[in-house]
């Protein structure tokens, strides 16, 4: 017979885990953006010359 | 002479038709008709219907065990895990995250299609089929066609090619499955929400990206590896700049190689006997019901978002969530643009879109890794 | 002198106006491809188009001018 528990452990632990992965993904994107908008800025006001400024492709796929 | 030719129909595969055989013959018919005519997926339908057919003419043995040509194909790309992932390279070799890092709160919409997923698993274990099965008949729901097979494969080989060909069948008909639900479950006004212009992406993130999200997903979940770490070297490769000719070996060449066996050796795996099941039925209804509930689940964790947001998303985009791109991403942008004309929803919808490729690979390996 | 954005990224796959025309608000001036979808783009102004900045077959980022409207 259906083992309701397991059921129910899956069912728990299945949305559970995706929204972690997924929340903590965010966070670790956001954290890394803030990071690398500072180095970025950093690079800009200081010397231009040697590193040129990054430019964004178009968000096409 | 007449011996001849009476063993010459001895031998053929004539005698050995079964009435189920034809019935198949008939489902591969109809699915070479939707690819060609109404251009349903005709990349993968195509070769799974011709695979149907060829494997209902009797005496071919074409999936005999280690003799089989197509048995080869099936052992080997699908049972042994090849296949999958390295559709997984070509796409991530194709996939832009940039609307994703531009704006990481939709990685939790992807997050909230998933949940319809679950609310399948329980539904399908409700209609009497076993803990195993139902997670390979759930996995419909996130619209991604190599983690469904990825994970059927494992779980539910006997239900293979009905799952696969759900989830490429109700991908194609995204545009028709999601809107009624999207209007049900928004307002009017919701649907004119214009959303702020996304902020640039720098190269030095969309590099940054696939490198972080590769060791965090693998990390916490380890079964997703050979999934995730695919995508993400694809994707490492197409930001990089710097390695075209593998970018473009993986997501064409390869990418379409790979994609002829996969999809012939789905096709063969439905004979008569395995097809012919009125299980199948049930497959196709609950794989239905999967994507009905996904786009649900997307919405309302969208607009569940919105009462803490100070800058108001379209909850539209939650939609977008089930993975299906670009057909739900383009499915959200028409309904917003249906709403209000100068509504572009399209870039925004991307976020959520391949967001939800990562959720359902994450939803299929934790499922994976409690039933396997 | 308004300028006309381009609202989405993608290429320019249908320019439905000429310098000289007169336009109204909501016209449809522009058609842009994105993901293999046709996006028209309407007018926010009503008056003549003075500069066409685009061809079509042109790769546009969001936020670029497309037209000029005198």
């Amino acid at each position: 017979m259906t083992d309701w528990s397991k059921v129910f452990e899956v069912f728990g632990s299945g949305i559970v885990g995706v929204y972690l992965v997924m929340l903590l993904l965010q966070i670790l994107t956001q954290l890394s953006t803030r990071i690398i908008d500072m180095i970025e800025s950093r690079n800009q006001s200081g010397d231009t010359a040697v590193k040129p400024p990054v430019t964004d492709d178009k968000g096409k796929v | 002479m007449i011996a001849i030719f009476k063993e010459l129909i001895v031998s053929s595969g004539l005698v050995s038709l079964t009435g189920g055989n034809l019935i198949m013959w008939l489902v591969s018919f109809v699915l070479i008709y939707l690819a060609i005519k109404k251009q349903y997926e005709p990349l993968l339908l195509l070769p799974i219907a011709f695979g149907i057919l060829v494997v209902n003419l009797p005496l071919t043995f074409l999936m005999e065990p280690e003799h089989g040509l197509i048995w080869f194909f099936y052992h080997y790309g699908i049972e042994n895990d090849i296949i999958p992932p390295l559709i997984f390279l070509g796409l991530g070799a194709m996939i832009d995250f940039g609307p994703l890092i531009a704006n990481p709160k939709t990685l939790l919409l992807g997050a909230g299609a998933q949940v319809g997923l679950y609310v399948t698993f329980f539904a399908a274990i409700l209609f009497g089929f076993d803990l195993r099965e139902a997670a390979s008949i759930a996995i419909i729901g996130g619209a991604d066609g190599p983690t469904t097979i990825y994970l059927t494969s494992k779980l539910a080989p006997q239900l293979l090619g009905a799952t696969a060909v759900s989830a490429y069948a109700y991908m194609a008909l995204v545009p028709i499955i999601q809107p009624p639900m999207m209007k049900l479950l928004t307002t009017d006004h919701e649907r004119k929400i214009v959303m702020s212009k996304l902020r640039p992406v720098s190269r030095l993130q969309k590099i940054c990206f696939p490198i972080i999200s590769a060791m965090t997903i693998m990390l916490l979940v380890p079964a997703s590896a050979p999934l995730i770490s695919m995508l993400m070297m694809g994707n490492l490769f197409k930001e990089s700049g710097v390695v075209e000719r593998l970018t473009k070996a993986s997501s064409n060449e390869l990418m379409n190689i790979v994609t002829i066996f996969l999809g012939l050796s789905v096709g063969a795996t439905m004979t008569a006997t395995t097809f012919l099941n009125p299980k199948v039925l049930f497959i196709f209804f609950l794989g239905l019901f999967a994507f009905i509930i996904s786009t649900a689940s997307g919405l309302l964790m969208a607009k569940f978002m919105n009462l803490f947001l100070k800058d108001k998303i379209n909850p539209l985009i939650g939609a977008a969530g089930v993975s299906a791109v670009p057909m739900a991403a383009r499915c959200v942008h028409k309904v917003g643009s249906e709403a209000n004309r100068r509504n572009y929803l399209l870039m925004h919808a991307m976020g959520p879109n391949v967001a939800g490729v990562i959720g359902t690979v994450v939803a299929a390996a934790i499922l994976l890794k409690n039933l396997g | 002198m308004p300028e006309l954005l381009a609202p989405i990224a993608g290429n320019v796959w249908k320019i439905l106006i000429a310098v000289g025309d007169k336009v109204e608000l909501d016209d449809e001036v522009i058609i842009l491809e994105a993901l293999k979808m046709e996006t028209p783009i309407y007018c926010d102004d009503s008056g003549t188009i003075t500069e066409i900045r685009v061809k079509e077959g042109d790769a546009v980022n969001e936020g670029d001018v497309l037209a000029v409207i005198g």
